[in-house]
């Protein structure tokens, strides 16, 4: 690609939810742009085959039986998280409702 | 000055009746304790991996189906990426590429006839967690993630509120008989959004979606609203952005939630966790060949039994009263009795108990000997109310129950004894009788009856009586 | 002091049957190692107290399968219940897991002994196990080198010989490359022979857990146990029960072999190249019928590999936000900050480039150009591989184009770490099982190893030819200069 902008690399940060330092973004802009570069290459690539491969794996998918199993016990579930109350975990409040 | 024409497309989630997750196998319930029914792939814990639910793909297979698709017969899953705390992976799976059904539709009954609402896809996916939020935090309750659900997209083919309401109580109605979800709006397990726009030409105008509205009803109130205030934002010369709304209830108007971002960037790909999934053409048969009797056909059953229409769409509105009756139909009896004992008496005794059918002592036998007995005038409607609480509690059969109440069943020799005295102590009425006086017979019929306590057939009253009268 | 884990894997399972030593005596020699090479940097986490209590606790069963009581080492980015699994970042630094990893189960039901997690790159993004929160592992047979990765913890342990049995995964080239740095058998199965659930995913259509050890028999026994359809794992498969150790040491003669000829070009350093050509000589001697052969797009597989395993990483790693589990930047002003400062604190640079760049790659139209494209290029190679396996039985070539760096170089260029891997990842991307057995070392007395490439589910032709090279070779590999028989 011919340039990689600090306005793309803030919207990759955006996507991929990573804040960047201010000291960092010219960091990060020549790095990604040399990967990018690189994985660029596949854009020379012709003449290739339609069908494609999702993982390596020919066969079709067993399907598992309507049966209930075992459940964590609620404790198990807040156990873990950094932040809860009560049986919930807690974040900070979801705005976008 | 032309017309301003409404354009509603319609996306609709319906939770499917597992008993287990799509991609796990934690139990699909609503209304446990918070926290209770996950396991660490609800969870999106570090190394887990999904499996997939073959009711699931049952499920959605029977509503692609009904909704009259084309069946994606090699499929496969994608992520679809988006950070939200509701999100346990922050990807949810879903289907973007190979939707197990697309091109279907819709029929509803317009004004001039029938309209198709076209569906342009039917697509399996994973529900979220439930949230609840107080001033700063919001908090996370996993059991409703990972529960499956099928969300089905129409094309922009509605063109009011009438037909928004028609298209979802249609959508209802199909997925509700073809067992796929219990459609329990009030419990979230079908949710509505609609795109509505308005324009004054051939394309068509900023598209404003509207978002988890409670009600069928509410669609109808919400787009009504909708319409009008884009409407009055066009006549005012204001532009209209793309935006969310949510339906106020209380206000019956709608609020900003927020302006769209240009193009959602959700970087679907295929789901490597998942292999395909191929649905054969003899699945596919049998899935079809086994979907339970669709209310269409139960409508046309109906009718043709000569229920009159009010109760056959009574009938229809509750599944359990059809499937009821449906137990009836190679039984040759009146259905048009039994459905009027199951709408009326019937179901007042369910609500007066709140109890359910299932957990009374009414058998089918029972059932079909009530309605064959009221069919042929041996009991009449007063003595079966009598007997209602008996026939629901006890485990007995009609006769005993008929005959524990004292309702034994007069025979004919006796039945001419009965009317005979009966003409003899009213002379006066017989005479006027003879006289042409018609009145008169209705109050010999009475005194009749009052002697013979409702116990006899007045089939059998009226041809005793009028042999007697006329000798 | 003895040293029973220096023993053959058969020997010492006679030893225990015989009651003359205990598994415990296995353990502590074990803990002894750590101790001796701790400034190898091969683990992350030892589980000291559990280890013993388990050996304990075996003492009154019957030594009744070949693997009964021995320790192993586990790769911390396989989830082991109750035992810390950190994926050697400081994301995960405190988490410990509510389950076993399928491997894990299947390792315990054997009663082999869990020692403890071994180092690696944060989340496997490496070739060099530099990228660890917790410092990079040294190579044996030089501290001051690079052991590889990812899975350099792994490698750097069975080469230091602290415990005879690790496991590994590989993505890219990770165990079959630092196996080949640090002079060990490494195995990278057919992707769906064992099962993934409860590894944490890098790359899901590319990852694959595998054997790493000390000889290619004792491989395709620890191979033996870990295999099987998991009702867990859709991806993994079902095949017949088969002994992986049944070709072993039999006759190579007439086998056909290939190599592509990308893999003995000039981006093979003339060292290794060499000695490639060396056992090349060799294998012909034995009557193997050698050919030169061309794959498809396999110069281009760097670049899918980049595309498709960064593309997966960015939605595999979404799921580490500091609600549920891991570290959680503490008291963000809103939810937006939780997310952004728990993934800018709590993932190394590596990491974090990675996940931006898959990002990128999977947003908007440049799916289509990078990643829909990535996977259907992919079909071709591996249809072109599956196509050489109709008139071949392996496919070989070197395992890395250079011995172990100096741990200070190449720190700075991100392309590095893919290019190290070059010759490795071709197979991850057909599904194909590839191993690393050693043939010699450099001038500076480095490991120089061959990479041998198998059909799909061929595994035991692999072990056939690399058995018969081990033993042809008879080298020395352990580190410390002491013969290992």
């Amino acid at each position: 690609m011919d340039k990689l902008t600090r306005e793309q690399v803030m919207h990759v940060a955006y996507l991929a939810r990573i804040n960047l330092e201010e000291d960092d973004i010219e960091k990060y802009r020549v790095q990604l742009k040399k990967l990018i570069d690189d994985i660029d290459k596949i854009k020379d690539i012709k003449n290739y085959d339609e069908e494609f491969l999702i993982s390596p794996i020919e066969h079709n998918t067993n399907l598992r039986e309507d049966v209930v199993g075992q459940m964590l016990d609620y404790k198990e579930v807040i156990k873990n998280a950094p932040n809860s109350n009560g049986n919930f975990v807690e974040v900070p409040v979801m705005i976008n409702e | 000055m032309n017309e301003y024409k409404t354009t509603v497309g319609i996306e609709v989630h319906a939770e499917l009746k597992t008993k287990s997750k799509i991609f796990s196998n934690s139990a699909n319930n609503y209304g446990k304790m918070a926290n209770t029914c996950t396991n660490v792939i609800d969870l999106g814990y570090p190394g887990v991996l999904p499996t997939v639910n073959e009711k699931a793909i049952e499920l959605a297979l029977r509503a692609a189906l009904v909704l009259n698709c084309k069946i994606n017969k090699k499929m496969h899953f994608d992520r679809k990426n988006y950070f939200y705390p509701d999100n346990p992976k922050n990807y949810q799976i879903t289907q973007n590429r190979t939707p197990i059904g697309i091109n279907g539709y819709v029929e509803i009954n317009v004004k001039d006839g029938k309209k198709k609402i076209r569906i342009h896809d039917i697509h399996i996916e994973e529900d979220t967690c439930k949230s609840i939020h107080n001033k700063n935090k919001s908090m996370l309750d996993f059991n409703r993630a990972g529960i499956p659900l099928v969300e089905i997209v129409t094309e922009a083919d509605i063109n009011s509120s009438e037909e928004a309401m028609k298209y979802l109580e249609k959508l209802r109605e199909l997925l509700l008989y073809a067992d796929v979800s219990d459609c329990k709006i009030e419990e979230g397990s079908m949710r509505c959004d609609c795109n509505v726009s308005v324009s004054k030409t051939e394309k068509l105008g900023t598209k404003i979606e509207i978002k988890n509205i409670g009600s069928i009803t509410n669609v109808g109130v919400a787009i009504d609203y909708e319409t009008k205030r884009q409407i009055e934002l066009l006549e005012n010369k204001k532009n209209l952005k793309e935006e969310t709304r949510r339906f106020d209830d209380k206000t019956n108007s709608t609020i900003l939630m927020r302006i769209k971002e240009t193009g959602n960037d959700y970087r679907y790909f295929p789901e490597p966790d998942i292999p395909f999934i191929e649905l054969s053409d003899q699945y596919i048969k049998d899935v079809y060949n086994n979907l339970p009797m669709l209310a269409e056909e139960r409508r046309k059953i109906y009718l043709k039994s000569g229920i009159n229409e009010v109760n056959v769409q009574k009938i229809i509105q509750n599944r359990i009263i059809s499937d009821y009756l449906n137990r009836f139909i190679d039984k040759k009896i009146n259905l048009v009795i039994a459905s009027n004992l199951l709408l009326g008496d019937i179901a007042a005794y369910l609500n007066k108990y709140e109890i359910k059918i299932e957990n009374t002592k009414l058998t089918d036998d029972k059932f079909i000997d009530i309605v064959n007995y009221l069919d042929s005038q041996k009991i009449n409607s007063k003595v079966f109310k009598t007997i209602l609480d008996d026939i629901m509690e006890e485990d007995l059969s009609i006769d005993e129950i008929l005959e524990k109440n004292g309702f034994k069943e007069i025979n004919n020799e006796e039945l001419v004894d009965i009317i005979k005295d009966v003409l003899k102590n009213n002379e006066q009425s017989v005479n006027d009788y003879h006289a042409g006086n018609t009145r008169a017979i209705k109050y010999i019929m009475g005194q009749i009856m009052k002697e013979t306590k409702g116990n006899a057939n007045p089939k059998n009253i009226n041809l005793i009586l009028e042999d007697l009268l006329n000798k | 002091m003895s040293k029973y884990l220096d023993l053959s894997l058969k020997e010492i399972n006679k030893l225990l049957k015989d009651k003359k030593i205990k598994p415990i005596d296995l353990v502590e020699e074990a803990f002894e190692n750590i101790e001796k090479n701790k400034d190898i940097n091969s683990f992350i986490t030892l589980d000291k107290e559990n280890a013993f209590k388990v050996a304990k606790e075996l003492e009154n069963k019957e030594v009744d399968n070949l693997l009964f009581g021995i320790p192993i080492a586990i790769k911390d980015n396989i989830c082991t219940k109750n035992l810390r699994t950190t994926c050697a970042s400081k994301m995960l630094e405190n988490f410990i897991p509510n389950y076993d990893a399928t491997v894990v189960e299947k390792i315990k039901s054997k009663n082999m002994i869990i020692i403890g997690k071994t180092n690696m790159d944060e989340f496997a993004m490496g070739s060099t196990s530099r990228t660890s929160y917790f410092g990079a592992p040294k190579n044996p047979w030089n501290k001051k080198r690079i052991a590889g990765g990812s899975s350099g913890g792994s490698a750097s342990c069975i080469s230091s010989r602290i415990v005879p049995f690790a496991l590994g995964s590989d993505t890219g080239g990770s165990i079959r490359q630092p196996a080949s740095y640090c002079g060990i058998v490494g195995m990278k199965p057919t992707y769906g022979r064992i099962s993934r659930y409860g590894l944490v995913a890098f790359g899901s259509s590319l990852d694959q857990i595998g054997p790493m050890t000390r000889n290619v028999y004792e491989n395709a026994e620890l191979l033996n146990i870990l295999c099987g359809k998991d009702e867990k794992d859709l991806t993994s498969i079902d095949k017949e029960k088969e002994d992986f150790t049944s070709l072993i040491n039999t006759d190579i003669k007439g086998m056909n072999i290939a190599i592509p000829k990308y893999f003995v070009t000039d981006i093979v350093e003339k060292e290794v190249l060499d000695k490639f050509n060396e056992i090349v000589e060799i294998l012909k001697e034995k009557g193997c019928n050698i050919e030169y052969i061309d794959i498809d797009y396999i110069e281009n597989a760097v670049t899918l590999y980049q595309i498709i395993a960064m593309g997966e990483a960015s939605s595999n790693l979404a799921r580490f936000d500091g609600i549920r589990y891991g570290y959680s930047y503490e008291n963000p002003q809103n939810l937006e900050e939780l997310y952004t400062k728990t993934r800018q604190f709590g993932f190394g640079d590596e990491v974090k480039r990675r996940i931006m760049v898959g990002s990128f790659i999977l947003s908007g139209e440049n799916a289509k150009i990078y990643y829909d494209k990535a996977l259907k290029i992919r079909d071709d190679i591996r249809k072109s591989f599956l196509k050489a396996f109709k008139k071949f039985d392996l496919i070989i070539g070197p395992t890395t184009t250079t011995v172990a760096y100096d741990l200070e170089s190449n720190l700075d260029d991100p392309l590095k770490t893919f290019l190290d891997d070059i010759l490795v990842i071709p197979v991850n991307m057909a599904g194909l099982p590839g191993l690393n057995v050693p043939i010699g070392f450099s001038k500076d007395k480095m490991p120089i190893g061959l990479h041998i490439i198998g059909n799909a589910f061929d595994e035991k032709t692999i072990y056939k030819l690399a058995s018969s090279i081990e033993k042809t070779l008879d080298l020395n590999l352990d580190p410390r200069g002491e013969k290992n028989e």
